[in-house]
């Protein structure tokens, strides 16, 4: 057993991460998906030869805050690592197994110094395609949603496994791209195995399970020296969210003891025949990703951090689904853990936490460019971010996830759908001492001389981000087509000529609008984000030029 | 006309190098940078250096000219008021910028706000396609309107013009351009299709709003430069030199000033691609570390990669993306916060936190004795016996050794629970390793094998740790070259005029034929062809270079492919093949391919001075060793006796084996136990390092 002290283990540490970062990279670089390349949907993890985490590269989306550890222990128990080879490659897209949607590919390879394992590396990418309904919220159960690989062997023994890949091939719409991704996960496991060999040749390391475990210590002191600045007690909080057919309820309770800290979900809804049921891996990931946030942003992901956070749902409650509840959107459920536990979380820590972000919108558009190419593919809007002590929300920025955006030039030179405008909506972000962000709208006119049909998927349309220590709500999300509100979860289509109008919600506010410093209501004034006297809160802009809506706004629970 | 001189500003020092090209011989002058107005520095230490060495003026050919001003005037918002037009219902274009936050973890995101407030942006009536296509005109009374109030109403001296799609087709901004330069004559102009016509507006709309608001201010100040040089009796020509790596005229630099940021660390990567040629290294890292910041730079086949991706006046430290972005050419730089002047702390997960914060010049690091009482990586050089105390910038300043010990010892080693020098050896290989990091996660974005390239260290700071980060970089070669304080300014005299642009388009591979592939390089080549051509080359010393971004259909990154001389439509695919397979190790897709940018680099010939520059080696003769101290070795822990060499003294020839220090004014050379250098005919050092086994 080797000992490290400070000095070692920030170099050792850093240098782990930063193999994680270049796997990343290059993950990204290579990839077909753009939800891999837009909005790093992807993460790669080294653990030792225990199957411990050690580290994960610092970019990914929140959703993989964390799961990694469980998932090697699934792939390991269907192949012990005493029977792992060196030419070996596992994977699975199982969604209970992985980061809780089949899209997500899990690939894993075992390291070797000589004869001797010393480690894992692996990588997860969202997939172009895995066949079923694609990207969808209208499945009703996981067979609709496409191929589930179990714990299975990409490569064995150095012998790539043909057949999986074949039947992978018949079953997705983009076979190379599908595939090519696979093999970018495979080579880039190869140069993180690599990476992992040289960094121990460099520092003389025999092993790295003594390392990991002084990193792991580590952290969880780091970790628990944060959270015991906390004031113990319980923290609680309830909101609802846009179901398909009602509102689903999420409720959590926080209890935190000395650096203990206990998540749970007890009191929230049934899983819904639709698919944005969440599995529980992936609630676990949005619930460390907070704690980070509000704690220690650049603490490396490994058990260590994690281990003082316990996350708990009930079975078969919307966060906490049972297969073969349908997954594929568990996002538009999932991202709320994000504001509930800051709600939760606000009377605690008051200067860390954000108001409500105004969430995604992510909708798929299919049709034909004027040109004849098939149009099919998802994008992203986002409204605006939610404010925190001493900082106004940020106009037009997507929470808790991150996409960057289409540009306009790049989108019509795509899709030949014209976008008539894109401008920040004045009086959309929730009013308080710090503004909530305001949010966009965005006019699409369907050019291209063919019925387009836009699958929406639109929360915030009935329950506005809420301020946090009296700020006020940002506004609600709309549709129109041609100037009328249409269904913002239904699939729409657009004839040749017509006009969808995606207006964004804005974010919350936080603190009392009295308390706001007037030069800065003066900028935002000149800026055009505020046109209207402050208030407490914040009604949709265009509901006082149209004469008000019937939009349904429930009372705080 | 026997001499040329290059001047590069940089934020303490303004440097002077003047080559005399019969001979070769090299003089160098440093001088105090003066912030406000820098042409004084300029005109103050050109007198100098001209009286130092006895040069007169009228044998002054050129001047080459590197500056921060436009960085700085960026940073420090000192541009002039901007208005912009822009297309109907695309006025917060600049706000929404990239709908991204640049750190997931982080919630108290900061970002740079647009250089034109969104009260100076006035929208148009005007809509080009994509495919070119008008479906509304210009309403030519609202360009003139537009003008007419921002001129009146806010006092604009620069007016951004900025329509979508004109990469495709420009004719409304050029019509614009053209009605408010007939109503106002002297408002500085700039349409978002001459600076690059490049899709995605966000990116080119910034860039062209910066380059609006630093016209007036760079108009001014080339302006007092011109005539202080001709109150002086200059009568050579002055160049100005642009991020890409090219020298343009005084003309072009009004008219680009954008072009002009990051200019001085470009003629530094240059210079290292210079001493590559020479010394027969085709592929090499440029290593540049400072008080600041460290710089890198990847050369391969004696170039210099360069990009069309800068961000300018990042909101929170070094993280990309809290920035104003700018479409530029720019050589392809790594910047990370890591100097001199770095500060060492303990950070929020009781870790060792060195930079980006930085002591600067002023207090700077403890051991100055300037008041600074933050420990700094200098301090650690000094504690670990790296630094000599009294002979840094040639003995001109020295260091207060137990200073420096009490702010590492008061803080970071009481924080991290070691002793003074562990925590000083913590420090630096630290930076050590933030730059291996730097080079290594850059070089895998960009699939650059480093494994066999000789590195160039330069800077204040590079030599001390320029041999650690190789090995870590398992590099065998490390090159001091001579000057290691002043290479940007002896960079700018190897530096020949060019002009690099580009034009997006997107065309299918299988869709083009010959007579595409030559109207596609068309517009940029006449462009550019057009600036080389003022600035006084001829057509037949042009050297055009046409590159093509290109990518399978679908996806969103896109590899750069450097064409040979007439280049055939069929090969095309096979270069994309090869270039792709070597960044990104695969087999390539059998998917359609795409071309998505059209870029040229026209280039002048290039200055002849690099195969006699050698004044340096044995410039002093004397004793070698000078002193004898004591250095920190990491193996043992311990400290052992080091000698220091005066680097003047060292003969062509000469082998130095380490440990030791190698002293010249303004960087030390740190060698360890086992590493060897040998002063090469052109003086520089040049170690070999030991190699260990490759890993399999």
């Amino acid at each position: 057993m080797t000992t490290y002290d400070a000095v070692s283990l920030k170099i050792l540490q850093d240098r782990l991460v930063a193999i994680a970062d270049e796997l990343v990279l290059s993950l990204v670089r290579t990839s077909f998906s753009m939800n891999v390349r837009e909005g790093y949907d992807l993460s790669c993890m080294l653990f030792d030869a225990r199957a411990r985490l050690l580290t994960q590269g610092t970019y990914s989306v929140p959703s993989f805050t964390g799961t990694a550890p469980q998932t090697i222990a699934h792939m390991l128990r269907v192949f012990p690592a005493e029977t792992l080879r060196p030419g070996d490659v596992i994977m699975t897209n199982d969604p209970w197994m992985g980061t809780g949607h089949l899209f997500d590919i899990n690939v894993m390879r075992p390291v070797y110094k000589g004869e001797r394992l010393v480690g894992f590396t692996m990588s997860v990418t969202h997939l172009p395609d895995i066949g079923g309904k694609g990207m969808s919220s209208d499945c009703t159960d996981l067979y609709h949603e496409g191929l589930r690989l179990p714990v299975c062997k990409l490569r064995d023994d150095g012998v790539l496994n043909d057949l999986l890949l074949d039947v992978i091939r018949v079953n997705v719409r983009v076979p190379d791209q599908t595939v090519g991704d696979l093999m970018a996960n495979l080579a880039c496991n190869e140069v993180g195995g690599r990476a992992l060999l040289e960094v121990m040749q460099e520092y003389g390391l025999e092993e790295i399970e003594s390392l990991s475990d002084a990193v792991n210590a580590h952290s969880e002191a780091a970790m628990r020296e944060v959270l015991a600045e906390i004031p113990d007690g319980s923290y609680e909080n309830a909101i609802q969210i846009e179901g398909p057919s009602q509102p689903i309820r999420l409720a959590v309770s926080v209890e935190v003891t000395g650096s203990d800290v206990m998540i749970d979900f007890t009191g929230t809804d049934g899983p819904v025949r639709a698919s944005i049921n969440v599995p529980f891996c992936y609630t676990r990931a949005q619930a460390n990703y907070v704690i980070k946030c509000l704690t220690i942003p650049n603490l490396p992901n490994n058990e260590g951090s994690m281990r003082p956070i316990t996350v708990m749902a009930p079975d078969d409650c919307v966060l906490n689904a049972q297969p073969p509840w349908p997954t594929g959107g568990r996002h538009s459920v999932g991202h709320f853990v994000v504001p509930l536990l800051m709600g939760a979380l606000a009377r605690a820590v008051p200067d860390r936490v954000q108001a409500d972000p105004a969430m995604m919108n992510v909708f798929s558009v299919q049709g034909r460019h004027r040109y004849g190419e098939e149009i099919s593919s998802l994008f992203f809007l986002a409204g605006g971010l939610g404010a925190m002590r001493g900082l106004d929300g940020r106009a037009v920025t997507p929470a808790p996830s991150n996409m960057t955006v289409v540009p306009t030039e790049v989108w019509e030179n795509r899709t030949a759908i014209t976008i008539e405008k894109r401008r920040i909506l004045a009086d959309t972000g929730g009013a308080g001492q710090w503004r909530g962000g305001p949010g966009q709208e965005v006019v699409f006119r369907n050019d291209t001389g063919h019925l387009l049909e836009f699958a929406l998927m639109g929360q915030r349309t009935e329950f506005p981000a809420k301020g946090l220590a009296g700020g006020g709500e940002g506004s609600l999300r709309r549709y129109e087509v041609n100037g009328e509100v249409v269904n913002p979860k239904a699939r729409i289509e657009l004839a040749p000529g017509d006009r969808i109008s995606m207006r964004e919600a804005g974010g919350g506010g936080y603190g009392d609008v009295a308390q706001r410093d007037p030069a800065a209501e003066r900028a935002d004034r000149e800026r055009g984000y505020v046109t209207e006297p402050s208030t407490g809160s914040r009604s949709d802009s265009t509901d006082s030029e149209k004469g008000g809506g019937s939009l349904f706004r429930p009372e705080s629970p | 006309m026997t001499h040329r001189l290059g001047i590069d500003i940089g934020g303490t020092f303004t440097d002077f190098a003047l080559v005399d090209d019969t001979t070769g011989e090299l003089a160098v002058h440093k001088q105090l940078t003066t912030p406000r107005d820098p042409s004084e520095s300029v005109l103050i230490g050109l007198a100098a250096i001209l009286d130092q060495t006895g040069v007169p003026i009228a044998d002054v050919a050129s001047v080459s000219h590197g500056t921060t001003l436009v960085t700085n005037a960026v940073i420090e918002r000192r541009g002039a008021i901007t208005g912009m037009l822009v297309t109907k219902g695309f006025r917060d274009v600049l706000d929404i910028a990239m709908e991204r936050r640049y750190d997931l973890f982080d919630l108290r995101l900061k970002f740079a706000e647009p250089v034109v407030p969104r009260a100076l942006r006035a929208e148009i009536d005007e809509r080009v396609m994509f495919d070119g296509t008008i479906a509304t005109p210009l309403d030519e009374a609202e360009v003139e309107a537009a003008a007419a109030h921002l001129v009146e109403e806010y006092g604009v001296e620069a007016l951004a013009i900025c329509f979508l799609h004109s990469y495709f087709d420009p004719c409304h901004e050029l019509r614009a351009h053209e009605i408010v330069a007939r109503r106002y004559p002297d408002l500085r102009l700039t349409t978002s299709s001459e600076m690059l016509p490049f899709m995605r507006e966000y990116e080119r709309w910034s860039t062209t709003a910066v380059n609006a608001y630093v016209r007036p201010l760079t108009d001014r100040y080339l302006g007092r430069l011109e005539s202080g040089l001709a109150e002086m009796g200059f009568a050579g020509r002055l160049l100005v030199m642009t991020a890409s790596g090219g020298m343009v005229t005084p003309a072009i630099a009004r008219r680009f000033p954008a072009r002009l940021i990051e200019s001085g660390p470009a003629a530094g990567a240059l210079m290292a691609a210079c001493l590559g040629e020479r010394l027969g290294e085709a592929n090499l890292l440029s290593f540049d570390m400072g008080g600041t910041t460290a710089k890198g730079a990847l050369i391969r086949d004696g170039r210099p990669l360069r990009r069309y991706e800068f961000e300018v006046a990042r909101a929170h430290e070094f993280r990309q993306g809290s920035g104003l972005p700018l479409r530029i050419p720019v050589i392809d730089m790594i910047e990370i916060g890591a100097g001199g002047g770095s500060i060492a702390e303990v950070d929020d997960r009781n870790l060792l936190a060195v930079g980006p914060r930085s002591a600067g010049a002023d207090p700077g690091p403890a051991c100055y004795g300037r008041g600074g009482e933050q420990a700094t990586l200098t301090d650690a050089n000094l504690t670990l016996g790296y630094l000599v105390p009294d002979a840094f910038l040639g003995g001109r300043m020295a260091l207060d050794v137990a200073a420096a010990e009490d702010a590492i010892g008061a803080v970071v080693a009481a924080g991290l629970d070691v002793d003074t020098v562990r925590a000083a050896w913590g420090i630096h290989e630290v930076i050590n390793e933030d730059v291996a990091r730097a080079f290594r996660v850059h070089a895998s974005e960009i699939g650059f094998d480093y494994r066999h390239c000789a590195m160039i260290a330069f800077g204040g700071s590079g030599p001390a740790h320029a041999i650690r980060v190789a090995r870590k970089l398992r590099i065998p070669k490390v090159v001091f070259p001579v000057g290691a304080g002043v290479i940007s300014a002896i960079g700018l005299l190897a530096t020949p005029i060019s002009y690099a642009t580009l034009r997006s388009g997107r065309t299918r591979l299988d869709e083009l034929d010959q007579d595409g592939l030559e109207q596609g390089f068309e517009l940029v080549e006449t462009q550019a062809r057009e600036v080389l051509l003022e600035a006084g080359v001829s057509t037949d010393a042009i050297d055009m270079e046409r590159r093509l971004d290109m990518r399978f259909c679908g996806q969103g990154h896109e590899v750069e492919v450097r064409l040979p001389d007439r280049p055939a439509v069929a090969g095309l695919a096979e270069l994309f093949g090869e270039t792709y397979a070597r960044i990104f190790a695969t087999t390539p897709l059998t998917a359609a391919i795409e071309i998505v940018n059209w870029k040229i680099e026209a280039s002048g010939p290039r200055p002849k001075f690099a195969d006699h520059l050698h004044s340096f080696a044995g410039a002093r003769p004397g004793e070698e060793v000078v002193r004898n101290v004591q250095a920190y070795r990491d193996d043992t822990g311990g400290f052992e006796t080091c000698p220091v060499v005066d680097r003047y003294a060292l003969a062509e020839g000469r082998i130095v084996d380490g440990p030791a220090l190698i002293q010249e004014d303004e960087a030390t050379t740190v060698l360890g136990p086992g590493d060897r250098i040998e002063v090469d005919t052109f003086g520089n050092l040049v170690a070999t390092l030991m190699q260990t086994g490759d890993v399999p």
